[in-house]
Parts: C-alpha cells; sequence; structure tokens
C-alpha cells in the first residue's frame, strides 16, 4: 500500500459541493482515472479517503488536503495529472507527495475574504473596534450544545484593506483536531457589534498550519 | 448575468449543486456557434430527474450533433422557487445558466400523471405563456412532450405545441432538422407544425378538435391543416444498434438512482393486462449481452460509478440472460462494482440465477403476484402461479433471505372480498411455508411486506374500459386487509387512494380536462406526487369549478365502441386486441406470453414480420 496525500483547490462552482458529496466525488474521479486505487480488507472492502479539515458550503479553497492510498507505485506527478484530467470544473490536484506530517499536526488555517458593504470606511472602523475589544465572545454550537467563547486570542488578522465597495481580509484561525474556528463566527460578531449591514464574498481557506506557522504538507 | 444573480442566494438553499451544473459528463458548447437549442425538462426535482434514463439517452444523443446544444432543467424545490420569484430570476438551463424562454424547444418528460401541475408552474417560472395558443408566431419557443403520458396527452393538449409519440432516438433530430431548415427559411409557427405533424410519431394537438355529446362521450374528432387522421408512435428496429450514450451526467449531490443504467430491453413480452409500459413498448427488443456488456464497462469507465443496474421492464426475460449475468459479473467483480438487478420475475428464477444473484445481492427479494387469488391472477394475465411463488420463496429461504416483500394491486377489475382475504392467506402460505423447511434461516423469523397499490385504469391496456373503485370500496377492501393478515409477521402498506383517483383521471381524461388542470395549478397545486404537497381537496374544487366530474373519468365503463380521447393516436396494439383480451379477462382465462404463441397484438403487422425469430 502506497500512502499518498493530494493538496488540491476547490473554487469556482465546485464550491457548491458539499462535504458530504465530496467524498463520493473524488472517488468517482479516482475510478475514472484508472489509478490503482487500494481497498480495504475486510466485509465492507471500500477506497481509504481522508480529508484533513472539512470546508463550508460555499468555501473555496486553494489548500485542501486528500490523503489516500494506492496499491502499486505511481509517480506522484502521473497520479496528478491523471487525476487533472477527470477532475469536475472548480477542482485541480496541486501537488502530491508522500504524507509528510500528521494531521493531527494542524493547528490553523488562514482564509481570505471580503464583507461587502455601501460604506467600506465604516466598517473597517466597526472592525477596528471590535478587534480592539478585550474579548470578542460568541456563542458556539458544539456537540454538548451552545457555548460562549472568546475568539479574540486565537484570531489572527494578516491584514485588511478598504476597496471601493468591501473590506478585504485576510486571517488566521485555530484549525484541526483540536478547535475549530469557522470566519463565520467572525462575521457574527461583527454584525452583532457594529449593527451595519454586510455581505460577505469570496470567502477563500488560502492556507493549512502547523505549529511554527509551518504550512502543512 | 443571471449567474451572478443565482449565485447570491445559492447559499440560502437546500442542496445547491443542483442548480449551478459543472458536474463531470455536462456538455457545454459555444452558443454562437449552435443552430437549434433544446431544453430537456423534467418536471420534477433534479433529485429525481436526474435519475432518468431517458434524459440521458436523448441529451447525449442531441448533443452529439456540433450544431445543436440540449441542455437539462429541472423543477426547483419550494425554497429555490420561491428566491427565483422574489428575485425574478427566470427558470434557466444547468448548462448555461441562460433562460429557457430563449430556446428553440422547451422538451418535457411526462413519466407519470401527477407531474402535470409542474409543467405549468416550470413554464410559468420560465416566463413562457401556459396556453399554446398565447405564445408568439415566430418560430420559437417550441414546447413538446414525450414519455409514457403523452399516450393520452389530451389533459395536456391546450399547453404544448406538439407531442412526440413513442421512442425519440430518431424523430427527435428529424424535428430538429425540420426547425433548422424552417428557421433559416423565416418560417413561422404555424407554418412549422403544419410541416411537422407530417413527420411520423409528431402530434400537433391544436389541428385536432373534439365535438361532445350530451352524455359527456366523444362524438367526433375533426381533423384540420391536413394532419393525418390517425397518429403514428415511433419505434427503433434495431434496437441492439440504437444510439445509447458512453457518457452520463454525473451528479454531486446524491440522486434517487446515482449509478450507471444500461438498457437490456425494450418492450415486454408479458401481457399483463393492467400495464401499460407492457402495451405502449411493444414490440420486444432486446440488446446482444455484447453490446450491454461492453455498454457498461464504458459507462462506468467515463464516470466512474461505482455501482451498475439493468433497466428493462423485465430483465429475466432476456434470451441470453445466463450469459449476460455471467459476463457482467466477472467484470463488475473485477472493477469493485455493484451490479444491481430491478425487475426479475418469479416464474423463470432458476437456481442457477438464483446463486448468481445470491452473490450481488444484499437486500431482501421482491416479488409482484399482483393479486391474492389465482382466479384473479388470471384475470390481469399474470401467469404466476402459486406453486411458483412458494417454489421462489422455498429457494429464497434456502438461499438465506428470511424475509419477502410482495406486490399487489387493489381494486382490479372482478375482484371480490376473497380476492382480498386472499393475499393475506397467500401471505400465510408463505410464512407456514418458512417454519415447515428445516434448513431456513435460523434466529430470525419470517417477515412479508405486503405492499398494495390501487388499480389506476390506463389507456392502450386491455383495462382501459374498465372503471375504478370508489373510493369507499377501496377503503372497505383496505380495511379488510389489515383486518385479515397475521399482524405478527405481515407489514401491510398501501397507497393513498386519492392519489390514485386523480391518476385514473388524468390517465384516461380528454381534453377538458386541461382547465381543471390549469385551476388546480392556479390553486397552488404542483408536486402531487409528493405526499407532502398533495392537495385533493384543491383538486376537487378545481372539477367543480371547470364542471367536470372525475368520476366519469375514473369510475365509469367505457364501452368497446365508444369513441377513445386517444383513439387517434397508434401504438402499434390493435383496438380490437384490446376488447378481445378485455373479454377474455372477464371470462378469467389467461393469454400465453408472446415466446410461447403470438397473441395477435397488430404490432407484428406493424413491423412487417414477426417479432421473435
Amino acid at each position: 500500500m502506497i500512502r499518498l496525500r493530494a493538496v488540491f483547490s476547490k473554487k469556482d462552482r465546485a464550491k457548491y459541493i458539499s462535504h458530504l458529496d465530496l467524498n463520493r466525488c473524488m472517488l468517482r474521479t479516482f475510478r475514472r482515472s484508472g489509478l490503482p486505487i487500494w481497498y480495504t480488507e475486510g466485509f465492507h472492502s471500500h477506497p481509504y479517503f481522508s480529508f484533513a479539515l472539512a470546508l463550508s458550503l460555499g468555501y473555496e479553497s486553494d489548500c485542501e488536503i486528500l490523503d489516500f492510498n494506492l496499491n502499486e507505485e505511481v509517480p506522484p506527478n502521473e497520479v496528478r495529472d491523471r487525476l487533472n484530467a477527470v477532475m469536475p470544473d472548480g477542482m485541480k490536484i496541486i501537488s502530491v507527495a508522500e504524507q509528510k506530517l500528521k494531521i493531527t499536526a494542524i493547528t490553523n488555517a488562514e482564509y481570505s475574504f471580503s464583507l461587502i458593504t455601501d460604506s467600506p470606511e465604516l466598517l473597517m472602523n466597526n472592525i477596528k473596534s471590535l478587534i480592539n475589544q478585550e474579548q470578542i465572545l460568541i456563542e458556539k454550537k458544539t456537540k454538548k450544545g451552545i457555548k460562549t467563547v472568546d475568539i479574540k486570542p486565537d484570531m489572527k488578522i494578516i491584514s485588511f484593506e478598504v476597496s471601493e465597495k468591501s473590506v478585504d481580509m485576510v486571517m488566521r484561525l485555530p484549525a484541526g483536531t483540536q478547535t475549530n474556528y469557522n470566519p463565520s463566527l467572525f462575521f457574527e460578531a461583527l454584525k452583532k457589534s457594529s449593527e451595519m449591514p454586510f455581505e460577505t464574498a469570496k470567502i477563500r481557506r488560502t492556507g493549512i498550519f502547523c505549529e511554527n506557522n509551518e504550512i502543512f504538507s | 448575468m443571471l449567474r451572478e444573480k443565482i449565485e447570491k442566494h445559492l447559499l440560502d438553499i437546500q442542496k445547491p449543486s443542483r442548480y449551478i451544473g459543472g458536474e463531470v459528463g455536462s456538455v457545454i458548447k459555444d452558443k454562437s456557434k449552435v443552430d437549434v437549442r433544446f431544453a430537456f425538462c423534467f418536471p420534477d426535482t433534479y433529485d429525481i430527474g436526474m435519475s432518468h434514463l431517458g434524459m440521458k439517452i436523448l441529451y447525449s444523443l442531441m448533443n452529439e450533433r456540433e450544431n445543436y446544444w440540449c441542455e437539462r432543467c429541472f423543477a426547483p424545490s419550494e425554497d429555490f422557487e420561491n428566491i427565483m420569484r422574489e428575485n425574478e430570476i427566470p427558470l434557466y438551463a444547468l448548462e448555461s445558466l441562460d433562460p429557457i424562454k430563449d430556446f428553440d424547444f422547451i422538451g418535457f418528460t411526462m413519466q407519470y400523471e401527477l407531474s402535470y401541475t409542474n409543467v405549468l408552474n416550470m413554464l410559468d417560472l420560465a416566463g413562457i405563456p401556459i396556453f399554446a395558443r398565447d405564445r408568439t408566431e415566430e418560430l420559437t419557443q417550441i414546447v413538446v412532450a414525450g414519455g409514457p403520458c403523452v399516450c393520452n396527452p389530451e389533459p395536456l393538449a391546450d399547453f404544448f405545441d406538439l407531442f412526440i409519440l413513442g421512442e425519440g432516438e430518431e424523430v427527435n433530430l428529424e424535428l430538429m432538422d425540420l426547425y433548422h431548415e424552417m428557421k433559416k427559411q423565416g418560417a413561422s409557427r404555424k407554418e412549422f407544425l403544419r410541416k411537422a405533424c407530417n413527420i411520423e410519431g409528431i402530434y400537433v394537438p391544436e389541428f385536432y378538435k373534439f365535438h361532445y355529446k350530451d352524455d359527456g362521450t366523444i362524438e367526433r374528432l375533426e381533423v384540420t391543416d391536413n394532419a393525418p387522421e390517425t397518429v403514428k408512435k415511433r419505434i427503433i428496429k434495431n434496437f441492439d444498434k440504437v444510439y445509447y450514450p458512453e457518457n452520463f451526467v454525473v451528479p454531486f449531490t446524491e440522486i434517487v438512482h446515482d449509478r450507471v443504467s444500461v438498457e437490456v430491453l425494450r418492450g415486454c413480452l408479458r401481457g399483463c393486462r393492467f400495464c401499460q409500459a407492457g402495451f405502449i413498448y411493444r414490440p420486444f427488443r432486446e440488446k446482444h449481452a455484447d453490446t450491454i456488456v461492453g455498454q457498461t464497462k464504458c459507462l462506468c469507465e467515463n464516470t466512474g460509478y461505482d455501482e451498475v443496474s439493468l433497466a428493462s421492464l423485465s430483465t429475466s426475460d432476456h434470451s441470453e440472460i445466463d450469459p449476460m449475468l455471467t459476463k457482467l459479473l466477472t467484470y463488475t467483480a473485477g472493477e469493485r462494482i455493484n451490479l444491481s438487478l430491478p425487475s426479475l420475475r418469479v416464474d423463470n428464477f432458476s437456481e442457477e440465477l438464483l446463486e448468481k444473484i445470491k452473490k450481488i445481492r444484499k437486500s431482501g427479494l421482491t416479488f409482484a403476484p399482483e393479486g391474492g387469488t389465482q382466479r384473479l391472477r388470471d384475470v390481469i394475465n399474470k401467469n404466476v402461479s402459486e406453486e411458483e411463488i412458494m417454489n421462489t420463496c422455498r429457494i429464497a429461504f434456502e438461499g438465506g433471505y428470511s424475509s419477502v416483500k410482495l406486490y399487489f394491486m387493489m381494486g382490479l377489475p372482478t375482484e371480490t372480498d376473497e380476492d382480498i382475504t386472499g393475499i393475506a392467506e397467500l401471505a400465510q402460505r408463505i410464512i407456514d411455508l418458512f417454519y415447515t423447511m428445516e434448513n431456513r434461516p435460523k434466529g430470525r423469523g419470517v417477515q412479508i411486506s405486503v405492499s398494495c397499490a390501487t388499480f389506476v385504469p390506463k389507456p392502450f391496456t386491455p383495462f382501459q374500459f374498465e372503471p375504478q373503485d370508489t373510493r369507499e370500496m377501496i377503503e372497505h377492501k383496505q380495511k379488510l386487509l389489515l383486518d385479515s393478515v397475521n399482524k405478527k409477521r405481515v407489514k401491510v402498506s398501501y397507497h393513498d387512494a386519492d392519489v390514485s383517483i386523480l391518476e385514473a383521471v388524468l390517465a384516461k381524461g380528454d381534453r377538458r380536462l386541461c382547465d381543471v388542470v390549469y385551476t388546480a395549478w392556479k390553486k397552488g397545486c404542483k408536486f402531487d406526487s409528493w405526499g407532502e404537497h398533495y392537495r385533493f381537496d384543491k383538486w376537487l374544487e378545481a372539477f367543480e369549478e371547470c364542471g367536470v366530474a372525475p368520476s366519469f373519468y375514473a369510475n365509469r365503463r367505457i364501452s368497446y365502441d365508444e369513441i377513445l380521447p386517444w383513439g387517434h393516436l397508434d401504438y402499434y396494439v390493435s383496438h380490437e386486441f384490446f376488447v378481445r383480451e378485455n373479454k377474455t379477462a372477464h371470462e378469467a382465462v389467461t393469454t400465453p406470453h408472446c415466446r410461447l404463441k403470438c397473441s395477435g397484438c397488430g404490432v407484428n403487422k406493424e413491423i412487417g414480420g414477426r417479432c421473435f425469430d
């Protein structure tokens, strides 16, 4: 069995493929490619696919991680090319390589997005005052019920700039097996604190990182 | 432009990938290089419509022609429909995301009567006039329909420019060719329709006028514009060589039949007297085992599906069933593909076949005796004896199955209470059989599911003359069945009688029903086949307001010499045959299937020879 890891992008119309559907979609893509898929042994034999992080419906990404197994050695670039030849529109394998780190090494993910508004300057000020608060408390749904959490300590703003019709931001949030924050938590907090309407657009995951800000691979 | 508007709302609705296209296998063309655009509309949601094999065939077939572009279109679910109406998003096709009102053809497939209101709703959402008479005189926006329901298209006649009778593989392209030619010449809609009605298989309803007698029956049919007196359905003569797609559109979201389908045969040789499909798809034709295996491989490789199902009315009637399954199983097992085999019949279920099927079947076995007593099974010409049912159940139990699903119909012609209690008795004898078997599956009790549909008399069957049971009769029979079964071992389910009544009315209705369908839709009826959307009260109001009595269509016996609303349509099987079969049914005498003995239904005259070598 050969363990491999693919980094792939999911953009454009492909952003409407739900996480649940993505698994099926990948299996069919692999089958179309004719690559030697490895199947589990046992009564319900099935191929092994594992996505490092779930991506919310409607979000784009440049950096999705898929772990999979093959039965025989195939050069990684050939794997990439054969998959890309039969990928759905909007999805593309960027690279295929061995699995260097364990999935548990993931600590955070980076997102870029635009907040569309008629008065971006005003929204920008609201954002500033929000992030200058001591705490940013939001209600997060967990398996055990609704929990109030402070996302401020874990939220890292990489950049923000005002353009004609929007505020464009890049931020990093905890991700991985321990804590997962979705940018939607920030949107909620902003909606609650600023009381001014805005729409979110072009939400995209732009990077998956480990401790020390090393890119996960 | 439209795309932006659509995308703005996609995250507010259920399963958005249904509304944006982009699936693997969908066909994108440069519209500036396309001469004729066809919107293939399925009058139900994506999840259901995408499962329809006919659409897959015709979609690929039309797109084989470089300058024709066929796209898909489905009925949006309620959540998205509301958004579309609020934001003025017209119904659009999934490939180009262009509004279908700008297409040359808007083609619907009519698979079941309860989808009629959805057609009106889709036309309305598209911004296309609902009544054919209100459409432009220009040659564009031709609204057409095909599929089994158009064997009696009269309840839809006012909404369509033309109907395509029979199999579409050839006639669809002929129609598009004619359109393309006449469009170049600058012809009008009317001129096009006058020419189109001379293509075999094309029925243009506006050239046919019905006159009625005082008692409501048809007095005569007046044909205008030199249209043919009768319109004949189309069939494919060489079925083994007929076009079959090499690829399917592979959806992202899960659909009802999410797998490769390979059509193994068309038509049915059984002649069950209630079954419309058994007659309108005649003659019986099959593909060679090698053709089927080749098409299976090709589709599995191109789509990436790991499940394939064989499509037909009765797969076990294929003359090469054994070599076919052997070859298929060799391929599918090697590729880890699941093979599913619907439509297997009880009576030619051999032990060898069961051995092969057992390897791949996980779920229980389903049989359709349809009638509870031998007498009734003889009436409906379901040539299945109790001995055969018992024998099959024995084989199944020996093979480790402990649950059996049985399909029956209720309200069949000549049916008495004895036939209903006969269902319970048959189920009990299967239970008894199970417990007398020493080698029965251990550790489990036997479970029988009895599923009871209400009989709906359909056009082009020997039972087209029959009245349907009234609601009171059906309810009495349902209660009787529930009271007579062994409740511990038998689970009974049955269809809502109200749904079957409407089905009967729409199936056998005439042109006067167009107003009822329109009125019902105006009152909010749509998705009538979905239990949660069905509003029989609204339908009854619509009947009342239009002065049309549903019982006239559902509960009245039609005499043999009455002019039928579908009498001018020729589906190859003769009226005389249906009359003869109806009489034979009332004598509880069976007719052997076509391979055993030709029953002279009339099909062989049309195809110029014998149906079987």
